[in-house]
């Protein structure tokens, strides 16, 4: 088990680039204290701290109900803070969340958008809700949805809708953007496009939070992850050093990794093109 | 108040509406639909006639004169002072009004009555075959039973003609339908759109900006009320081309059909702002409408009600709509005239109003 990190250090100097052009991180642009929430008798989240510095990727993980989510959508101003702080880009999210709401891009879980407009309209429409001028096209064009531009988003699948909604979270430039469990539900051609999009992202220097249950994808994706149950973060560093930290206290699997898993049988067998069959 | 982000919200839910095909279907089409096959059915097949009788003359010749009339199938009396009689003759609720003069007796047979009578100005094709109606009742009231005037008969009464409203069913039933039409949109096409949205989470997504979500919901009554005083244009125009006749002013009739809306629209919230999903908006948003729309005279008058059921059903704020409608477009009325119904109006859509803010919850 690894320590429990309640003051973490800052991400910039932990961080080992797992691709070559790597931008430099810069300070924190989100800094969370002693956050909790209560349900009831549930306690979902009990007294959370960390931060995320600027221009990184960085991962929530954990099981159901570990309070992810939770976690997630107190700091986006999205559920009321029961105790402790969060602030993004210097705003506390209790005393101005409209403030933080104008900084930050968020893609919900269950992503539903209204079904009568199209994809061109919509993104117009939420460019308006944050006062912007948008270039619709453009933003469709980076999340490959240039030919549904002019359709509904009732005629989308499962991939493109999450495309658009990321590409929906972007119309005011965020600061951060927060992704809820952007992958799941996805074929594995879908997730590896997302991955690619998340990575674009970044590297145009927005800061990004996202939730996985794949382990995977937060290796592939992640500076840092932080690792939640029952409320608590149980670890956080890079993932790395999460694994180096494991195999130090002796682990070893039962199996030495293959060469290649079913996952790479299948993307070599089917390519990497997205399949949307409409 | 940011008018560019309230009028962006307003036209993407005008669109959203425009484009639901089941709504446009069910809230500008299914009342004209109705609205049609009613008004083919026509409804005003029966040949009663409504015979006024103005009996002033004191005499036991008055009142047996009245109840002969009364037995005669075909005649409907009401009994009333002579300025009331009139008065219903004028806006159309009399055919006739007879008036049995102070001091009057039976006449011998082959001479006239000496009553006076009134006849409306109506259809006048229509208007001679009641009028032979009358005075054939009136000859044999008069020398019942079977008196001398069955050899040569001499029409007792002269009608002096007086200017009337013809109304038809059409002039009942369109303001009916206008004030369902309004209940169908504030409750079923407000309703479960918004529920709708609460439930899939794309409401959620409108909370993820910094624009307050009461400029959504501003957006939604203002675009609805829009489609409401279209649904309203459509309705009345079709109506006009069918015969409807328009006695009060566009704006009294756009003043009722605004403050009724009010209170289905807050209806409509109130729902949608309590209920998770449709299948818990469908059973209350029925409950609420079915009864009104069967009892709030939108497609029968009231009146044919047992007496504790008009009692009752008075109060429903449809039948304040719905009444108030009909006193626009029949009688024309103002809005002075129309004061009790607005005050029943007024009261429902405060009472509906708090409701909805009590009920209200955005997830």
């Amino acid at each position: 088990m690894a320590t429990v990190t309640d003051e973490p250090t800052t991400a910039a100097a932990a961080v080992e680039t797992r691709s070559a052009a790597r931008p430099t991180l810069g300070a924190p642009i989100i800094v969370v204290r002693d956050l909790r929430k209560r349900y009831g008798d549930l306690v979902a989240v009990d007294g959370v701290s960390f931060e995320v510095a600027e221009g990184e990727v960085f991962g929530i993980l954990g099981p159901n109900g570990a309070g992810k989510t939770t976690t997630l959508e107190m700091i986006e101003g999205m559920r009321p803070i029961d105790d402790g702080t969060a602030t993004i880009d210097g705003i506390d999210v209790r005393r101005d969340p409209r403030e933080v709401k104008r900084r930050i891009g968020i893609q919900l879980q269950a992503s539903a958008f209204f079904d009568e407009l199209t994809l061109t309209e919509l993104i117009d429409l939420f460019g308006r809700l944050y006062e912007r001028e948008v270039d619709p096209a453009a933003l469709l064009a980076m999340v490959d949805l240039t030919e549904k531009a002019k359709s509904q988003v009732r005629t989308l699948s499962g991939g493109q809708k999450q495309r658009f909604s990321i590409a929906s979270a972007l119309v005011n430039e965020p600061r951060v953007l927060f992704l809820d469990e952007p992958t799941t539900g996805l074929d594995p051609q879908a997730r590896r496009h997302m991955w690619g999009l998340v990575r674009l992202i970044r590297d145009r220097g927005h800061t990004v939070v996202l939730t996985t249950h794949y382990m995977e994808e937060a290796e592939e994706l992640c500076d840092r992850v932080a690792i939640m149950d029952g409320g608590h973060i149980i670890a956080l560093d890079t993932p790395q050093t999460l694994v180096d930290e494991l195999i130090g206290r002796g682990f070893r699997k039962e199996r030495v990794e293959r060469l290649a898993n079913l996952e790479d049988v299948f993307i070599e067998m089917t390519g990497h093109d997205l399949r949307e069959g409409d | 108040m940011r008018f560019g982000v309230l009028w962006a919200l307003f036209v993407a839910s005008g669109k959203m509406f425009i484009r639901n095909r089941a709504a446009v279907f069910f809230s500008i089409f299914l009342p004209l639909i109705i609205m049609l096959i009613f008004g083919v059915l026509n409804f005003e097949g029966s040949v009663d006639i409504d015979l006024g009788i103005v009996d002033e003359s004191g005499s036991s010749q008055g009142t047996a004169l009245t109840s002969e009339l009364e037995g005669v199938d075909y005649l409907v009396i009401h009994q009333g002072e002579l300025d009331a009689e009139l008065g219903a003759l004028e806006t159309g609720d009399r055919d006739f009004v007879i008036v049995i003069p102070a001091g009057w007796s039976v006449p011998p047979p082959g001479t006239d009555s000496g009553l006076t009578a009134y006849a409306g100005s109506g259809d006048p094709a229509q208007l001679q075959v009641m009028e032979g109606l009358v005075q054939q009742a009136v000859a044999q009231a008069l020398y019942a039973p079977g008196g001398g005037g069955a050899t040569a008969f001499v029409p007792p009464l002269t009608f002096e003609s007086v200017e009337s409203r013809d109304l038809g069913y059409i002039d009942f039933l369109v303001p009916g339908i206008v004030g369902m039409t309004i209940m169908q949109l504030g409750l079923f096409g407000v309703a479960f759109g918004f529920v709708q949205l609460k439930r899939t989470g794309a409401l959620r997504r409108l909370f993820a900006t910094p624009t307050p979500p009461t400029y959504f919901l501003s957006a939604q009554v203002g675009s609805r009320l829009i489609i409401g005083f279209v649904q309203v244009a459509i309705l009345i125009g079709v109506g006009l081309w069918f015969g409807l006749q328009m006695f009060g002013d566009w704006l009294t009739l756009g003043i009722i059909v605004l403050v009724g809306s009010v209170i289905f629209l807050a209806i409509g919230f109130a729902i949608a702002g309590w209920a998770k999903n449709e299948d818990q908006a469908a059973p209350v948003a029925n409950l609420i409408s079915l009864p009104m729309m069967f009892l709030s005279g939108v497609f029968f008058p009231r009146d044919a009600m047992p007496e504790f059921l008009r009692a009752i059903t008075q109060f429903m704020p449809l039948t304040y709509v719905n009444d108030a409608l009909r006193g626009v477009v029949n009688d024309g009325d103002n809005l002075l005239a129309l004061g009790p119904q607005l005050l029943g109006m007024s009261v429902w859509a405060v009472i509906t109003f708090v409701v909805a803010v009590l009920l209200f919850k955005w997830e």
